[in-house]
């Protein structure tokens, strides 16, 4: 009889034992999740904050530059320059860029807008320089009495990846006597060209270089952007 | 239903242009008293340049942008600047647009008045202007029916 009591007793005890350790695991367990919640939870505010700094500081920063493109066009537009068409100005302009930055800024990439707009104007002489060229190469077709035309549609995929640097090259195509963009869908270039020398001229893929170098895009994003963008690379390379 | 273009030269362009549109349309109305131009040429420019929105981006893009709500409301509020210029010089002491008269608030002498009158009215005009052309242009491309319920049948 008492045999039975004490092993009942130390039954309930060992019972005890185990629903106490299966509380403290269960308490332990849950002040871990809530620690960890509470960390996940204070990084996320703070990335947050970061982002949203970063952000609140990429649309201040649009916003100046459309006022300033706006402000620039309008000073050129008015001619008035007293005070009180100048505050006209800047209260438009400051409309406008508010309500069309994103439109003027759709895609910005990493690139420096200074390195962009310098190597734009570089490249107008060689653009210039190529339509001149080709003038003359169709003024020979339409003058001489045989006709040597050969149209025919070429078509190529770009390396180009934004729409911009897509127009850019679909209108410098379009500019070149001898050449027509006839469509740009899906990244594939369809160009009419008058002969060969013309096709032929275009699938050398120089101007889609040169374009590719201006936006910074392709195979151009790394070596010269880093030479051209900072000083200390660009002294290396004088030496 | 007016959708958006798939070409992207026509779109990058148009996206291009359309701010440039804008200041010119601003420029029109804000020199109306100087040279050639005025609300309703300025007016018609703005509405342009949200109409080639609609034809480059397609109707739902621009709907966010520009809600028919916030049109009716710039419509009417040109009406309403445009006829409460009028009406101030009625209870000053003149004749309908007769802006003349605002000198007595503005103090600045009766020229300076009349211009600052003129373009008080041409602003008004101008909002007027782009914003019924804008709702003619939502009408044709909805069908005449509200933008909410065409939104609610392509859900």
């Amino acid at each position: 009889m008492e045999v039975t009591i004490l092993v009942h007793a130390t039954d309930e005890s060992f019972k005890i034992l185990e629903d106490a350790r299966e509380r403290a695991r269960q308490v332990l367990d849950t002040a871990a999740r809530l620690t960890s919640e509470t960390q996940s939870v204070h990084r996320k505010r703070v990335e947050e904050i970061f982002k949203g700094a970063r952000q609140t500081k990429a649309e201040v920063l649009k916003f100046v530059a459309a006022f300033l493109i706006m402000f620039g066009f309008w000073l050129l537009l008015s001619g008035h320059y007293d005070l009180f068409h100048i505050s006209l100005g800047v209260l438009c302009c400051g409309l406008v860029s508010h309500s069309s930055q994103d439109l003027l800024f759709a895609n910005p990439r990493a690139g420096d807008m200074r390195v962009i707009v310098k190597r734009f104007f570089t490249y107008v002489p060689w653009l210039i320089y190529q339509i001149a060229i080709s003038n003359l190469h169709v003024a020979r077709l339409a003058l001489s009495p045989s006709m040597p035309i050969d149209p025919e549609i070429i078509t190529f995929k770009t390396k180009l990846e934004s729409d911009i640097s897509m127009v850019t090259l679909a209108n410098s195509i379009t500019l070149t006597p001898g050449t027509i963009t006839i469509d740009v869908k899906d990244g594939v270039y369809y160009v009419h060209a008058v002969s060969k020398k013309t096709a032929e001229d275009l699938m050398t893929g120089e101007m889609e270089d040169k374009v590719a170098h201006i936006f910074m895009e392709a195979d151009h994003v790394y070596v010269q952007d880093v030479l051209d963008m900072s000083p200390i690379f660009g002294a290396l390379r004088k030496i | 239903m007016t959708e958006q273009s798939d070409d992207v030269i026509v779109k990058t362009l148009s996206r291009l242009l359309i701010p440039f549109m804008q200041i010119y349309a601003l420029y029109v109305i804000a020199h109306g008293h100087y040279s050639p131009g005025g609300g309703f040429q300025g007016g018609v420019i703005l509405g342009a340049s949200i109409i080639l929105l609609v034809i480059t981006y397609g109707l739902d893009n621009t709907l966010r942008r520009m809600t028919e709500r916030l049109n009716t409301i710039l419509c009417s509020a040109g009406v309403f600047i445009y006829g409460g210029i009028g009406l101030l010089c009625l209870i000053l002491g003149g004749n309908y647009l007769d802006y003349a008269e605002l000198d007595q608030i503005l103090h600045v002498g009766v020229a300076q008045a009349r211009s600052l009158g003129i373009l008080g009215v041409e602003v008004g005009v101008g909002l007027a202007v782009m914003a019924v052309m804008i709702s003619i242009f939502f009408d044709i491309s909805t069908g005449g029916l509200p933008s909410e319920k065409i939104e609610g049948l392509k859900d």
